[in-house]
């Protein structure tokens, strides 16, 4: 038996903003998956996720055909390969969005969360910067793995205020750490595993803002799919106001024998990949 | 009419107002006042009216109740006191005999609706901030960004795997890391020697400060104090965890 991943995203630009900022993409063929959450004026927000999306993809699809890895930025010490790839990956998209907002001046300031999950086998790597989120659901439980760089949660962290505080804080807005904002940025990557049956959700704050944890998981135990759950995360963080952009990518690991994993990558299956939107 | 007034270092957290009953505080959701912060038990201490006066009374919490800096069990409010509860005071004022003490600063400075666009700061903002302590917070919030060590956890409960029987390469492990696979693979920190032993037997995943254990494959059995367990199940101290021919006990750290 072989570890697969089954997955399914959608996103949708909420009820109030013309225009969609976040972004997914993923590759299941090098095991990628990635949320974008981008900011800044004059559509420069939609291009730094798209950026973003864009230069993970690409970073791992190249080093599936090279076998090798470029390293980018410091090399991080005690971690695996997998997250140190990752990590390198993030450093890129970074440097591409920083320098494209030096480039154009309308694209000064230009910014993206991000959120990555690198999954090989039972191996997981997370990489996260900003204030979108990774949970993941095991049996009838949910955890964030990541953790926010944003101010309130900083605040929370600190202990000056308390999680409902922050939630109905109205500074949420604000992040500590972005990609494209300087020349390098800090990431929290991390070496996890999973087990078969573990689901993932990749999201923006879009939807963490209007669906509590709790829910999350109801809403995804309760779907008969990966499809399906994102199309009721989605609706239900409309029916709470969903004033943001939303985005929501679903993972599922699951366990094939060997023989269906093939056949499923050569027919039907549902799609390997998908590119940036 | 008496109030209570949370407080972190200088900034006010929250304002309550007292009535005849009583008032709980503690780390835990279902106080009255919480606060969440692991310097702060989960049901820590409770004010409330005694007679003709306001008490406040410690209920058995780990790091004690301070009334203008004495520890007590019990004791009697009056205005102006200041309760130290882990690293939080609470001052109380009845409002009856003088003028309260300046309104936190909720609605100072421009208000940011949540419909604003993501903003980042900088590291140089974000360091300026928590540098200079009187930069005022956007919003008016009680951001308090202070010393950046000022909070001090209570001592994080780190779980230990003592090996009782069984081939691995040491005889105690300390549960430091987020998720821990007991198998053969080369993923797993504590790894099973032997010819037979399976790639991924198990896997301990801790949560803030709880442990959970689920087997990993279908065809190996999990047992937890003899008990066959499918799923994900919590480890308690001096749960005894079989698998795969390892046998191994699990506790917590002092």
């Amino acid at each position: 038996m072989t570890l697969a991943v089954e997955v399914a995203g959608k996103t949708d630009v909420g009820c109030v903003r013309s225009n969609n900022e976040d972004n997914f993409g993923y590759d299941s063929r090098c095991g990628i998956f990635v949320v974008c959450d981008g900011m800044g004026g004059q559509a420069a927000g939609e291009v730094a996720s798209k950026i973003a999306v864009d230069v993970l993809l690409g970073y791992f699809r190249e080093r599936g055909k090279s076998g090798e890895y470029r390293q980018v930025g410091e090399s991080l010490e005690g971690l695996s390969p997998d997250a140190k790839a990752l990590a390198s990956a993030i450093q890129l998209a970074n440097q591409t969005i920083y320098e494209t907002g030096l480039k154009q001046e309308s694209r000064s300031g230009m910014g993206s969360t991000i959120v990555a999950a690198l999954i090989r086998g039972n191996a997981l790597s997370i990489g996260n910067v900003g204030d979108s989120r990774i949970y993941l659901i095991r049996q009838d439980s949910i955890q964030q793995l990541t953790q926010d760089h944003s101010l309130v949660m900083e605040q929370v962290r600190r202990g000056y205020i308390t999680r409902e505080q922050a939630e109905r804080s109205e500074i949420q807005n604000i992040i500590l750490r972005a990609l494209g904002s300087e020349e390098k940025v800090d990431a929290d990557v991390e070496d996890l595993l999973v087990l078969p049956g573990d689901t993932l959700v990749l999201s923006s704050d879009g939807l963490t803002r209007h669906v509590r944890d709790e829910e999350i998981l109801k809403i995804v135990a309760s779907s008969a799919n990966l499809q399906q759950g994102c199309a009721a995360l989605i609706q239900t963080a409309k029916d709470q106001g969903g004033d943001d952009n939303i985005t929501c990518l679903l993972l599922r690991v699951v366990e094939r024998p060997w023989y269906k994993n093939i056949f499923s990558r050569w027919f039907s299956g549902g799609s390997q990949w998908q590119n940036s939107i | 009419m008496a109030k209570l007034y949370l407080k972190f270092e200088q900034a006010v957290l929250k304002e309550i107002t007292l009535t005849q009953g009583a008032l709980t505080i503690g780390r835990l959701p279902d106080n009255s006042l919480q606060i969440d912060n692991l310097a702060v038990s989960g049901h820590h201490a409770k004010v409330y009216w005694d007679q003709d006066h306001y008490a406040v009374e410690d209920l058995g919490s780990l790091n004690g109740t301070y009334v203008n800096s004495q520890r007590i069990g019990k004791a009697a409010l009056k205005d102006g006191d200041q309760v130290l509860i882990g690293k939080h005071l609470v001052q109380f004022k009845d409002e009856g005999l003088k003028t309260g003490p300046s309104q936190p600063a909720q609605k100072a400075g421009p208000a940011t609706p949540v419909l604003e666009s993501t903003v980042v700061l900088d590291t140089k903002q974000a360091q300026e901030m928590i540098a200079a302590k009187n930069v005022p917070a956007p919003a008016g919030n009680p951001l308090g960004i202070g010393k950046a060590a000022a909070v001090v956890p209570a001592k994080e409960r780190i779980g230990i795997l003592s090996i009782l029987q069984g081939r691995t390469d040491q005889r105690q492990y300390v549960l430091t890391g987020k998720m821990t696979m007991i198998g053969k693979s080369d993923m797993a920190s504590i790894r099973l020697k032997g010819f037979f032993a399976p790639k991924t037997a198990a896997l301990i995943s801790k949560r803030e400060t709880k442990y959970f254990i689920s087997s990993s494959e279908k065809k190996v059995t999990l047992k937890i104090n003899g008990e066959e367990v499918t799923g994900q199940r919590e480890l308690n101290e001096g749960d005894m965890i079989e698998v795969a021919s390892l046998k191994a006990a699990f506790s917590y750290q002092d």
